[in-house]
């Protein structure tokens, strides 16, 4: 969320544009500008306004119309990374509603870019980008007619969740089907595939249980130390606290970091090769040197990363008693 | 401190006589009982002997029920004390296995008449379990690896506090039973694939059976045990013990779960049991094929096996979504989807997400609830698939498919931990069976005869085994008789003992600090250390049960209707049975709107009396102003119009009780009856009135009476909050002025004063002595 502030400071000088030279069309009728708007979203979902347009059919009193407005900085000189994202679930919705079985006059979309209306974003006080706004058909935009993209976000299934509360209009979101995952599946499997069958001959390394085993553990390793939970929740990488010092373990016993469970991750293989390591110091024959080094080194990595991951616990709990090794 | 002692014992038995062997392995496994039992004491000893928590209260009634009335009447009772006005079928939605054990157990002791209370029976069934759990896990890692290594794992599951926190005493819930009946059916299951005999593959069923009358969780079986023979059939192990035993299983394991009524035609009827279907019609493809191999010629059977495999396939495929689509097979339902897709269930389904054990797991859960052994069962693990066979495989994809599992959800820890504690029990012995060996070297010949024992035992069921492990290590380790030395070698056990006993004591804290809370009674500590029990809950239902009428309606959030129905026999609106969203969503709106809105709810509920956890005054910090925002995005999931989640945030968008909070929030009526004369109250000298303990903050709305409803109760901590609703005769009405009345009252005043005591009478008739009465009398 951080993101969206830094999408657009309002530049301070007044561009004036020459309002005059413009005609005001002001004899055109309320059905006529419902006719205009609807050509137009006939050609293009989402209606671009610029200051003229914007005033000839969003600001004129008399609207039997609501609209939905999203101000945005689009231009590649205002490097607005979220604008893009936003665009693009913005899109989402007004196309879905274009071919829904909900579309009439009584809704449209459009869009005010910063650069193509600056007086726009000064008149309504807007000094940040992107910011959906709805126009009730009756009155002026009220507090809630501004959405709170700062708490919600702006996903598409939100932005059609608060146009249904202001509006009352429903809107199913269909998003174009993403074909990249897909696609990347049906490439991985083929790729699998192909090399089955180019080493059909040879699949002997089906049967290499040193490669089933570290899969399995790898496997095994990333949910313990919590990466399913990274997954589903999201938390920072690491955290930064205002005196710049940077934070790798969460300090509460219900949050984690996603260094941190590397760091987990990293202890909790640690101990298991220790063990193997024990183990395979006894079984195995030949040097006894090299054996004993084996289980110095396995007995060495069993304790001391044991020690640590215990550590690395008692930071998280209050009032653990125990510990091994390292305090 | 047993613990540790009982695991140094059973080394020895290795090398030792049979009787000895079964000694000790008798010694240990009991002594893992006691273990096990008397650490699952500390709330009885702490507290009570009492029932935990919410669900046990449910199961509790139901067994109660069952002793007193019979198993039939039990099978069909109508509860139409819970969920009212709709009732819910109780025979119908349980699992009734926990209630017939412990039924059966009271009945048997009243046979020989030990007179004991059916709520102890309940109380210490889980501890008691926890000891077949240990013998049921020994077992099965007996016949995964060996009897050491099932040892081991017996001690771990004896006190590892994955399952402990399943399972102290007075927590009587289903997964105390179900976790023995589990790992009871993998060992007959595991028996049976290896023996392929009839008979074993028949208790595997039966076994089933009883878990199926016992938990929901029997789905994991009925997955897994296909995925077993799935993945067998992948490597190439078919054999006609497989296909024995998983037919016979598969058939009267099916017919069994069928007789349930909870269960009924859903192994039938739905996708998460289509699993075992498809594998028991592709078993007998395998098979058919396995016979053609034996007639036809390579070529002819190549040609067969591939048309014949694609089309088999295919078909089964086309079936099954020929069926879902046609109704008659119901498709994944919403619990189970949300194990696969993880975002699924905070979009679609709040009520889930909203119980915090189906959130996903950090990895400090894990390290809380299994310590080392989250960190060495991979080990196991490894060797496992290193020493692969039939059985093994079976115990790499029952740790793999539960680990995952317990990463999405952190209930399904429980379902990790025993074979956490199998793979760690082999892990631990083959360290330690290796470590120990020197002393061995003593007696060869006592080796030797082991050494040709065991490749016997193995080759009754490990054919496709790669070359046996044990042997090779024992001929290595006889050969050279010092390879590592002696000091490293107790170097090694020295700190392996240690780490086991960093086990033993992590387990009895975790245990004694986290796990043996009952949350009716709760226990705050002074700063001497002095200890003061809260008994607000029972204080509040003991309440209701002598204060109100039989039928009163209850309404609370439904985390407390089955304590409402167990302790104080009161009927409820809604329960932790949340089998109906749009019920619980209707009492949400109600505690989430303003007094006028929820009265026309309640009233429409026929609601009597509300009931509120209230934290506030002791910092307690579970209660309802805590849980509220669920309560809301229930109610907004139903009705959105009426409820939205963002009047309920300030501005900034936090979630606030103070004078800053949102006015929807403050005038809701959650917050009236939480917070009801709370303004009034000074706690603390040093803090303003109002000030709630919980939230660190004074509140914003204080001096506000209530209209609709009216102050029944209050606990002495002020935990628990009564509040009767008012009739629709007894609310303060406005009063209408004399002339705009449409019934005029007679203008009578009471002339009565302390002086004229005396009563008077209306048209008292005048009585004079000797004359007539008046004829207006």
């Amino acid at each position: 969320m951080k993101a969206l502030k830094l999408g657009l400071l309002l530049i301070a000088t007044v561009i004036l544009y020459n309002v005059d030279a413009q005609g005001k069309r002001q004899g055109s009728t309320l059905a006529e500008r419902v006719q205009q708007l609807t050509d137009m979203t006939n050609k293009r979902p989402i209606l671009r306004f610029n200051a003229n347009k914007f005033r000839e059919f969003v600001k004129t009193a008399p609207r039997n119309y609501s609209v939905i407005i999203m101000f945005t900085a689009m231009a590649a000189q205002r490097q607005c990374m979220v604008c893009r994202q936003a665009n693009d679930e913005f899109s989402a919705v007004a196309t879905s509603f274009r071919y829904s079985q909900a579309y009439s006059n009584k809704l449209f979309f459009g869009v005010v870019d910063f650069d193509e209306g600056s007086d726009i974003f000064q008149m309504l006080k807007l000094n940040t980008a992107p910011v959906f706004m709805h126009f009730p058909a009756k009155g002026k935009p009220k507090g809630p007619d501004t959405m709170d993209i700062q708490r919600i976000g702006f996903a598409a299934e939100t932005i059609s969740k608060w146009i249904a509360e202001r509006t009352d209009i429903q809107i199913r979101v269909f998003r174009p089907p993403n074909y990249m995952g897909t696609f990347a599946l049906i490439m991985l499997i083929a790729f699998v595939a192909g090399i089955l069958y180019l080493t059909r001959n040879n699949l002997d390394f089906l049967c290499n249980k040193n490669m089933w085993g570290v899969c399995a553990l790898f496997f095994t390793l990333a949910m313990t130390s919590g990466q399913m939970w990274n997954h589903i929740r999201g938390p920072p990488f690491m955290h930064k606290n205002q005196n710049g010092q940077i934070a790798y373990i969460h300090g509460s016993s219900q949050g984690q970091f996603v260094v941190e469970t590397y760091i987990v991750m990293v202890l909790n293989a640690a101990i298991v090769i220790g063990v193997i390591l024990l183990t395979e110091a006894a079984k195995i024959k030949g040097d006894p040197k090299r054996k004993k080094f084996m289980a110095i080194s396995g007995l060495v990595l069993l304790s001391v990363f044991f020690s640590l991951l215990l550590s690395v616990f008692r930071t998280k709990t209050q009032g653990y008693p125990y510990s091994f090794l390292f305090k | 401190m047993v613990q540790a002692g009982s695991k140094k014992t059973q080394v020895p038995k290795l090398s030792s006589k049979t009787g000895i062997s079964s000694l000790i392995i008798f010694v240990v496994l009991l002594l893992a009982w006691i273990v096990g039992f008397s650490s699952r004491l500390f709330a009885v000893i702490r507290f009570e002997s009492i029932i935990h928590e919410f669900d046990p209260w449910f199961n509790y009634r139901a067994t109660a029920y069952m002793v007193k009335h019979g198993f039939y009447n039990f099978l069909n009772w109508f509860d139409e004390r819970a969920w009212y006005p709709l009732g819910r079928i109780v025979g119908g939605t349980v699992y009734p296995g926990l209630m017939l054990t412990s039924g059966s157990i009271h009945y048997f002791l009243h046979l020989l008449h030990i007179n004991v209370h059916i709520r102890d029976i309940c109380v210490f069934l889980a501890p008691v379990f926890s000891g077949l759990t240990a013998i049921s896990t020994y077992f099965l890692t007996k016949e995964l690896w060996s009897a050491g290594a099932g040892l081991f794992a017996a001690c771990f599951i004896a006190i590892v506090p994955g399952y402990i926190s399943r399972s102290v005493a007075g927590s009587y819930d289903n997964e105390g039973i179900a976790i023995f009946a589990l790992q009871f059916t993998y060992f007959l299951w595991i028996k049976s694939v290896k023996t392929g005999s009839v008979f074993w593959a028949i208790t595997a069923a039966l076994s089933y059976f009883y878990m199926v009358s016992a938990w929901g969780g029997y789905v994991f079986i009925i997955n897994l045990i296909p995925l077993h023979v799935f993945v067998l059939l992948l490597m190439g192990r078919f054999s006609n013990r497989l296909f024995t035993s998983y037919t016979t299983f598969y058939i009267i394991g099916l017919i069994c779960s069928m007789q349930i009524p909870f269960v009924g035609f859903q192994p039938i009827r739905t996708s998460e049991h289509m699993a075992a279907s498809g594998v028991f019609v592709l078993l007998f493809a395998v098979g058919a094929l396995k016979y053609l191999q034996s007639m036809l010629s390579k070529s002819e059977f190549k040609s067969v096996v591939i048309y014949g495999g694609l089309i088999a396939a295919a078909l089964v495929f086309l079936t099954v979504v020929l069926l879902t689509y046609a109704g008659y097979i119901a498709p994944w339902s919403g619990r189970f989807y949300s194990l696969w897709d993880t975002g699924y269930a905070k979009i679609h389904i709040p009520i889930i997400a909203s119980v915090s054990e189906h959130q996903p797991t950090t990895w400090f859960s894990f390290f809380f609830d299994l310590h080392i052994l989250a960190a060495t069962f991979p080990a196991g693990l490894w060797y496992c698939i290193k020493n692969v066979n039939d059985e093994r495989v079976f115990v790499i994809l029952y740790s793999i498919s539960a680990v995952y599992f317990a990463g999405v959800m952190v209930r399904l820890m429980l379902t990790l931990t025993p074979v956490v504690c199998i793979l760690s029990g082999i892990a631990f012995s083959g360290l330690l069976e290796l470590f120990l060996r020197e002393d061995d070297n003593v007696r060869p010949e006592e080796q030797e005869d082991e050494d040709q024992n065991t490749p016997n035992k193995r080759q009754l069921y490990d054919k496709a085994g790669a070359g046996g492990r044990l042997p090779k290590i024992k001929h290595d380790q006889s050969k050279e008789s010092d390879g590592i030395g002696q000091n490293i070698r107790s170097i090694v056990t020295i700190v392996i003992m240690l780490l086991l006993m960093l086990f033993a004591v992590h387990c009895t804290w975790v245990t004694g600090n986290a796990y043996s809370s009952p949350s009716i009674v709760l226990a705050s500590y002074g700063s001497d250390g002095s200890r003061q029990i809260l008994d607000d809950f029972r204080e509040a239902y003991f309440w209701l049960s002598q204060n109100t009428a039989d039928d009163a309606r209850v309404m609370s959030w439904w985390d407390y209707g089955y304590q409402i129905a167990g302790m104080a026999n009161r009927t409820t609106l809604v329960d932790n049975n949340t089998w109906n969203n749009s019920h619980i969503a209707l009492v949400g709106k109600a505690m989430s709107s303003n007094e006028t809105a929820a009265y026309d709810i309640m009233t429409a509920l026929d609601v009597d009396y509300v009931l509120v956890i209230f934290g506030g005054v002791i910092g307690y910090s579970g209660d309802d102003i805590n849980k509220f925002l669920w309560m809301v995005r229930i109610a907004e999931g139903e009705h959105p119009k009426d409820i939205r989640e963002s009047d309920y945030f300030t501005e900034h968008g936090e979630f606030r009780v103070d004078a800053e909070g949102s006015p929807t929030l403050l005038n809701s009526l959650m917050y009236k009856l939480s917070y009801y004369r709370f303004g009034e109250l000074k706690l603390d000298y040093r803090t303003p009135a109002g000030y709630d303990r919980t939230r660190n903050a004074v509140i914003g709305n204080k001096d506000f009476s209530l209209t609709y409803l009216e102050e029944a109760y209050t606990t002495e901590h002020w935990l628990v909050r009564v509040y009767k609703v008012k009739k629709p005769d007894e609310f303060n009405r406005p009063r209408i002025p004399v002339a705009n009345r449409v019934i005029k009252s007679p203008n009578f005043i009471s002339k009565k004063s302390n002086k004229r005591k005396k009563g008077t009478i209306k048209n008292k008739p005048v009585v004079v002595k000797g004359k007539r009465l008046s004829k207006n009398q």
